[in-house]
């Protein structure tokens, strides 16, 4: 399959139109259900379109988080035989920029200074971010809106990963959990991963779309083998 | 010493610059009685460590070439290789490793998982190497070895089990507490010799209770005996070794130790964790390939009168004369038998065998499968494998990359002329990732190794071990050239100047090869290039490769094909095909969309977070990939791809931007194609060179 179909066809496009808006978007998952692969699946997509993707890593080494990109690379390239695969890596190493912070270490601060350092010194000027592991539950709101204000004032496309409590799965209603509540206003899209009612299936339902760009109930599917994102 | 296989162990210890193994093999050769005093590094006595023995390792303060040594330890005996701490380097640790059942891995308590430790670790990894950490220099200021733990975890994927926790920290550092015995232990004595139990101290309960359940828990999930005891509170200390030792056997677990080796502190107890953790050679599964059946890979046995398996991993031409260094993987190594070098069929019979320790030597009779001895006066190569004479096996070859930076080497005068090349003759057989050749265009001789401090090292060597004195040029890049896409040829070499003609014609295609340096593919049909020149076809491919059009280095990566062609009775020959074969090269390749490629390095620079933007924009500026980032608290690891050419001079660099207050390493990583406007001036510079 060559790259332009690989991306037409690609089931992200529901939440991610090839010419859409730059919106903030929050993905919310209890813990180990695959939000990071949701979110490398989302960078590679803005990858394989020429973006340039800045992974924020919370709390994951630089090792762990490469390890995501190259085993979601290589069942991409194994499931649709992708042409010039090795080339396409080659793109994708060139692009990405990951930078990971352990768990106490992430602020608003860091973060600005550092993609100041970034685009001041013509290093890397992304076009995407993707933040991964930020405990929303202990991180003050002034914070978030800053980190906001942030990723505004550069134009960037930014991807978050929100955590919900495991008790708060059970309820069959499809709507943002009550633990991303306090901050879930700060995001133009939202979607959830959950278990499906009858535990056979992780779905991943648009909660939230402010832009009215993605119809709220929109559904995509999560190999729970594979972790990765189908129709 | 010990002929019983249970009771050996073959150990190397392997760690970051500086993080103090050398200090530590200090200790464990005083405490087995090896040796009668501790000598520090960079001692005031000037004696210099035991294992550092050469003399530029004891002014460095760093391990260049590993030693082995061996010593007892509670009827056990422990054959150690103490592995260099760079990661030019890298072969040596390597080496090391494929002969080695364990090892121990050394972190700095401060300092923690360094770029270098990753790099070992991925080595101990890639020849499934069980390890045990010891957290040293929990004496030093800021020591924590909490911290390191997360990071083994974390940055090692390892998975750390605290056997010990440590009674005070920095310079309060007392003692340990044994998680398994619950007793506090204290090293007294001037050198930390008389080792005190206690009971554990009543601030530290809970936190040891707390740790002694994690350690359980880790070790219950490879023991249902100890699984079971845990659960009635009856756990023996037995049982808890022996859990371990599986989890640790299976990679699934890193006991965690620690101390401070300068201040004599918890080496003695990392030396019983040697032996109970550790493998015994018969636990390690070793596999030799049968040469007289098709390389199938054949499991080794311990056993000692099983045919001899032995492989040679070092070679040193020191005081003593030429020494190999082996290690026994099956049957029985003795003085006087007849035993065969696998690769060239050469038989060798065994005049002297000696047991190792640093450089003075023990004389043995016999050495049995497990043990690591060295052999007097054997003509091999690093990496031979030595086998009984009815059977020939080779085992598995070791990976050894391609060296990436070359300089030339001019020497002074005759005698420094003459010494060179017996100090090259010896290395370059010791160090399969150093070599040197004559370029025969400028008379020059050349070295090349694994980066700017490797090739330092030899000539320094040179100059005080041969008395060889040496100019030494600007380092140079190994560039390739390689094609990027198929391009037919179909060349006629004919001369007819009077005496014999020569005439041949030369068919077929070049295309690039995704795996390999070089492919040659005869698909000739009906006889239109005769067999007898097929190979003089061959040879000129090769000959063509040997400098590339583009900017005189090697092509690489080329798969040539030849379909057609002709000859002539009386003109063709040998040597026509030969030109033949090189005039359809250069017919080709210009077509071939040929590029230029470099040697890219992966570079770690590790420093205090302030300077990462600086940091990165050094890297970014030598044409470097930012690859990521990692910031843990004041300390922080950028780690980019960067052209090899553009390194140089790097360290200097790096020290005026941080205040000296960052490090860094670099290990080749891949050869990738040049940009084009530097390919450009590379050929520039190579027609302005051919033209001189």
């Amino acid at each position: 399959m060559r790259k332009e179909d690989f991306i037409a066809k690609n089931p992200l496009r529901i939440l991610i139109p090839e010419s859409g808006p730059k919106r903030m978007g929050l993905v919310m998952a209890r813990a180990g259900l695959g939000k990071t692969a949701i979110l490398v699946q989302i960078a590679l997509d803005g990858l394989l379109r020429g973006k340039r993707v800045l992974h924020v890593s919370i709390g994951q080494s630089l090792e762990k988080t490469r390890a995501w990109y190259y085993d979601i690379f290589k069942d991409m390239v194994a499931a649709t035989t992708m042409e010039d695969a090795a080339g396409i890596q080659e793109d994708i190493h060139r692009n990405r920029l990951i930078m990971t912070f352990n768990e106490d270490g992430f602020s608003k601060a860091k973060f600005e200074e550092r993609l100041h350092d970034l685009v001041s010194q013509n290093i890397f000027r992304p076009d995407c971010v993707v933040v991964d592991g930020i405990d929303f539950a202990t991180m003050e709101r002034a914070e978030l809106e800053g980190l906001r204000q942030v990723i505004e004032a550069q134009g960037l496309q930014a991807w978050f990963s929100g955590r919900y409590h495991r008790d708060e799965t059970e309820t069959s209603e499809v709507e943002i959990p009550l633990s991303c509540r306090g901050y879930a206003d700060l995001f133009d899209l939202a979607i959830l991963l959950r278990m499906d009612p009858e535990q056979k299936n992780l779905v991943l339902t648009v909660v939230k779309d402010e832009s009215g760009a993605t119809r709220p109930g929109n559904i995509l599917h999560l190999d729970p083998a594979t972790l990765m994102i189908n129709p | 010493m010990s002929k019983d296989l249970e009771k050996v162990r073959n150990i190397g210890i392997s760690a970051h610059i500086d993080s103090g193994k050398t200090t530590l093999t200090e200790r464990i050769l005083f405490y087995t009685q090896r040796i009668h005093a501790i000598h520090e590094v960079r001692g005031k006595d000037g004696v210099g460590a035991k294992m550092d023995s050469m003399e530029l390792e004891k002014e460095r303060g760093i391990t260049i070439q590993s030693a082995a040594t061996y010593c007892t330890w509670k009827d056990h005996t422990i054959n150690i290789i103490d592995t260099p701490g760079h990661v030019d380097f890298t072969i040596e640790v390597e080496r090391a490793l494929r002969v080695l059942d364990g090892a121990v891995l050394i972190l700095c308590s401060v300092g923690g998982v360094q770029s270098q430790s990753i790099t070992v670790n991925r080595q101990m990894t890639r020849y499934k190497v069980p390890r045990i950490a010891f957290i040293n220099k929990c004496d030093r200021s800021g020591a924590n070895p909490f911290r390191v733990a997360g990071q083994i975890r974390d940055k090692l994927d390892l998975n750390p089990v605290f056997m010990q926790l440590p009674i005070g920290l920095e310079a309060d550092l007392k003692g340990l507490v044994d998680l398994v015995i619950m007793k506090a232990i204290y090293f007294e004595g001037d050198n930390g010799e008389i080792i005190r139990e206690a009971e554990i101290p009543a601030d530290m309960a809970e936190e040891a209770a707390k740790y002694r359940e994690l350690m359980l828990d880790a070790a219950s999930m490879f023991s249902d005996e100890l699984m079971e005891a845990v659960l009635e509170g009856t756990p023996t200390p037995e049982m808890i070794y022996d859990a371990v030792r599986r989890g640790t056997l299976a990679l699934a677990m890193a006991p965690v130790l620690m101390g401070s080796a300068y201040k004599n502190k918890g080496v003695q107890l990392l030396l019983d964790a040697v032996t109970r953790f550790l493998p015994q050679p018969g636990d390690i599964e070793n596999t030799a390939l049968d040469l007289n059946d098709g390389e199938k890979p054949v499991i080794l046995q311990s056993a000692p009168d099983a045919p001899l398996v032995s492989l040679a991993f070092k070679l040193e031409d020191g005081r003593y004369g030429q020494l190999t260094y082996i290690r026994v993987y099956q049957g029985t190594l003795k003085k006087g038998d007849a035993i065969v070098n696998s690769r060239s069929g050469q038989k060798v019979k065994i005049g002297r065998l000696v047991r190792m320790h640093a450089d003075e030597m023990e004389e043995i009779d016999t050495a049995t499968a497990g043990d690591i001895v060295a052999l007097f006066g054997v003509d091999c190569a690093s990496g031979d494998t030595f086998t009984a004479s009815d059977i020939s096996m080779s085992m598995s070859s070791m990976h050894v990359p391609a060296p990436v930076i070359s300089l030339a080497i001019i020497p002074k005068d005759n005698k420094s002329q003459i010494n060179m090349s017996k100090a090259l003759n010896r290395f370059t057989k010791e160090d399969p990732t150093f070599k040197s050749f004559v370029d025969h265009e400028t008379n020059e001789t050349i070295i090349s190794g694994m980066g700017e401090l490797h090739l330092e090292v030899y000539v320094e060597r040179m100059r005080r071990e041969y008395g060889s004195e040496v100019e030494v040029g600007q380092p140079q890049v190994a560039y390739r050239e390689t094609i990027t896409r198929r391009a037919e040829f179909n060349y006629t070499h004919k001369k007819q100047t009077g005496g014999s003609g020569q005439y041949a014609r030369v068919a077929g295609y070049l295309e690039p090869l995704e795996e390999g340096e070089y492919e040659f593919v005869d698909n000739i049909v009906g006889g239109s290039i005769p067999r007898e020149y097929i190979s003089a076809c061959d040879k000129g491919f090769k000959k063509s490769m040997e400098k590339g059009p583009l900017a005189e280095a090697p092509v690489t990566g080329v798969r040539a094909v030849i379909n057609d062609g002709a000859s002539h009775a009386v003109d063709s020959s040998d040597i026509a095909f030969q030109l033949g074969a090189i005039g359809g090269f250069k017919e080709a390749y210009g077509k071939a969309a040929p590029v230029l490629m470099e040697p890219i390095m992966k570079v770690a620079v590790e420093g205090p977070t302030e300077f990462q933007g600086g940091i990165m924009g050094s890297l970014n500026q030598r044409r470097g990939i930012i690859v990521g980032t990692f910031e843990e608290g004041s300390y922080t690891v950028v780690e980019a791809d960067v052209p090899l050419a553009e390194m140089f001079g790097y360290s200097t660099v790096l020290r005026s931007l941080t205040q000296g207050k960052a490090e860094f390493t670099m290990e080749f990583k891949a050869y990738r194609h040049v940009p084009k406007n530097v390919a450009e001036t590379l050929m520039e510079e190579a027609r302005k060179k051919k033209a001189r």
